[in-house]
């Protein structure tokens, strides 16, 4: 299978706090790939890296062929991208954000495809409502509808389930694997670890900027390991190296 | 509570020294005071061209108007809160976590806005002029007087603007009613007795002649406004959610004969919505130039007949300037960081609704030389202003990039920005004071303008953007 992201000792410093530390793995197509990791471990700076926002310090990225540290625009023309702390712009609808998101990705019909995201998502009471007056849910439930209203091939999420009520997170979990099930593929940082056994075909480990781990969720299980078990012993053992 | 006072002076210099390090940050007072040491000694000269008691008004209205501006930086309600200190758990927001008042928190926001800005600006400033007064012949009692007198123009600017924007907050009528008022009692006065209403500005009073009772009078007065603009504060963000029909996108296809529509449809949404494209028009732009236009027309004896409209056109072209702030205060790039836009992309964006909303000085320096000048000055003095104003927007997006409001603070901006728009400003007034026809030539200056922001869209581009 070809790799749609591919990154070879990838490592992005800020100032005297080394984010990602040479960091090399590969994501196939049609995976549903969970990038694990304990808080500040770098995976939002990984997403950051693979989707050109930051430029890394050392090694290199392909992103579906593309170089992010050069051309970032091109990679986030053909991606869907969930930060995980950004809103939406405030002074706009949540219908007006899905409209500009559609001028500025030129996506044709974009009402009738924002609508069908209002009723996936079941918020198209709120269609009218200013972006800063949503709850954290509905936000959530906005930037997932902008990271696939153009029905990208690769989507970039992280924690796409944080802020959502149980129903929703099922809702949202159907419709990733059925993303995943139509050739699509998915690089999603979390460290909700259920979430990710229950749902990823392959995982990855970081701490501290290291990569610890990456391979198949079948190879853990293999073992007769569960994921957060396996996770929890590496990471401590790492947290320890 | 002298700890929350402490916390939000540190709090606010961190904010500003990690911008761009502790040093450089620390210098910008060190800078402050060596300009003002080193032009104390060009006061001889000054003197031949200006009577003292003239730049000494000057002096005044500055930082009366420095005082507008730290003051209406802030506190144009919730909004305005979230755009200068972000989304994060900032002091200011304590009372959602903490048994702090809000209105507490606004006092001590103030009190260390006051006292902030003083070590920042107002004491360097006066030292410098005190320390250079052996040489420059000023008696040292007339330095100190001169410090004192300022501290008082820049609290009363910074006081009087807290009032307003609290009255703003609670109602935006009364804020218009109470302006309008300001204006039309000024305007009256000046007609009954034919005086300049700026001569009756209370610091300056004091500086002419001091007297105790003239002083505390002044600080009482301060300390009204202060009190009245805490007890009149009301926080804002208890209202329901707001709802609008559509518009971005007919908005974007109206404007789509200019360049990245859908952002400057936007920006324009952001400023209509938010409130704020009022608030700054009243705060930052048509209150200051009020202001502006009574204290330089005192100087009308000491310049050429057009001269005034000339300077006040420069000044409005500044301050007209300042507008790429308000459309790049809106939003960092995060926002943008999941759509296929380059900083660059909004670079342009931003410019482009700062042209659209040149109209507003367009209007008003049009309106102001229709009034004191004659009709033969409208032309000269919009391109000038206009003029001015494109290029000094263009020096603040090479320097700034989209963190026009923060990055000022950093010495080697700021001294840049100086430099080349006093060297424009300084030209430009020359040959305009000669033959106002010549203003003309200042529409040259949209030549580096134009390259500054190409230079600023790839230089911008070839770094990490900031806000994400």
């Amino acid at each position: 299978m070809a790799a749609v992201i591919e990154t070879c000792g990838l490592s992005k410093v800020y100032g005297d706090v080394t984010a990602l530390d040479s960091v090399s793995l590969s994501v196939e197509k049609g995976a549903l790939f969970g990038l694990l990791g304990p808080n500040g471990s770098g995976k939002t700076t990984m997403i950051k890296v693979l989707t050109g926002q930051v430029r890394p310090t050392g090694g290199f990225a392909k992103v579906l062929g593309l170089d992010p540290a050069k051309d970032g625009v091109g990679v986030r023309e053909r991606v869907g991208i969930i930060p995980e702390q950004e809103s939406p712009p405030s002074f706009l609808s949540a219908m007006e954000y899905l409209e500009f998101v559609g001028a500025v990705r030129k996506i044709p019909d974009i009402a009738e495809k924002a609508e069908k995201w209002f009723d996936i998502l079941e918020f198209g009471d709120k269609k009218n409502v200013l972006c800063k007056d949503l709850s954290r849910g509905t936000r959530q439930k906005l930037m997932f509808a902008q990271a696939f209203i153009h029905e990208p091939v690769l989507a970039l999420i992280d924690e796409p389930l944080i802020n959502l009520d149980p129903l929703m997170q099922d809702v949202v979990k159907e419709f990733l694997s059925d993303y995943v099930r139509k050739g699509n593929t998915l690089f999603l940082s979390t460290h909700i670890l259920e979430v990710a056994e229950e749902i990823c075909s392959a995982v990855a480990i970081l701490h501290r900027g290291r990569l610890l781990h990456a391979g198949p969720v079948a190879d853990v299980r293999a073992h007769g390991e569960h994921l957060p078990g396996f996770f929890l012993s590496l990471v401590r053992k790492g947290g320890h190296a | 509570m002298p700890n929350l006072f402490s916390c939000l002076m540190k709090e606010e210099w961190r904010m500003h020294s990690t911008m761009f390090g502790s040093v450089s940050f620390a210098l910008f007072p060190v800078m402050i005071f060596g300009i003002v040491f080193m032009g104390s000694f060009l006061l001889p000269l000054l003197s031949a061209a200006f009577p003292a008691g003239d730049l000494a008004f000057l002096a005044h209205a500055t930082f009366l108007l420095l005082g507008f501006m730290v003051g209406g930086f802030g506190l144009l309600g919730n909004e305005m809160m979230n755009r200068r200190f972000g989304q994060a758990s900032l002091l200011v927001y304590s009372a959602r976590s903490l048994p702090l008042s809000e209105r507490s928190i606004f006092a001590h926001f103030v009190v260390k806005d006051i006292f902030y800005y003083f070590f920042l600006w107002v004491l360097p400033f006066g030292a410098g002029y005190i320390a250079a007064s052996p040489f420059s012949g000023v008696p040292l009692s007339r330095a100190l007087l001169l410090l004192l007198t300022l501290s008082l123009s820049f609290l009363l600017g910074l006081c009087v603007v807290f009032l307003l924007s609290s009255l703003y907050v609670r109602s935006k009528t009364a804020c218009l009613l109470a302006v309008v008022f300001l204006g039309v009692a000024a305007g009256i006065y000046t007609f009954w007795s034919g005086t300049n209403p700026a001569l009756l500005f209370p610091p300056y009073l004091l500086y002419s002649a001091f007297s105790w009772m003239a002083f505390l009078a002044t600080a009482l007065a301060i300390a009204v406004l202060f009190a009245a603009s805490v007890v009149l504060f009301s926080p804002e963000g208890r209202s329901s959610a707001r709802t609008y029909r559509r518009v971005l996108g007919r908005l974007a296809k109206m404007l789509s004969f200019l360049p990245d529509s859908p952002i400057v449809a936007k920006d324009l949404l952001d400023l209509a919505r938010s409130g704020i494209g009022i608030g700054q028009t009243l705060f930052s732009f048509l209150i200051p130039l009020v202001v502006i236009w009574f204290f330089l027309s005192l100087l009308r004896g000491s310049l050429p007949p057009h001269g005034l409209i000339i300077i006040f056109s420069l000044t409005t072209g500044i301050i007209a300037s300042t507008i790429y702030t308000w459309v790049t205060e809106f939003d960092s790039f995060g926002p943008y960081s999941c759509l296929p836009v380059s900083v660059s992309t909004l670079i342009a964006g931003k410019m482009t609704t700062f042209l659209v909303l040149q109209a507003l000085p367009a209007v008003f320096i049009g309106t102001v030389a229709t009034l004191s000048s004659g009709p033969e000055l409208v032309a000269p003095v919009i391109v000038l202003c206009l003029s001015i104003s494109v290029y000094a927007a263009g020096v603040m997006a090479y320097l700034c990039g989209l963190s026009p409001s923060v990055l000022v603070y950093d010495v080697r901006v700021l001294i840049t920005y100086l430099v080349l728009d006093s060297v424009a400003l300084v030209l430009l007034a020359a040959v305009s004071f000669a033959n106002s026809l010549y203003a003309f030539l200042s529409l040259f200056l949209l030549v580096p303008a134009y390259i500054l922001v190409r230079a600023a869209r790839a230089r911008w581009d070839a770094r990490d953007p900031a806000g994400i």
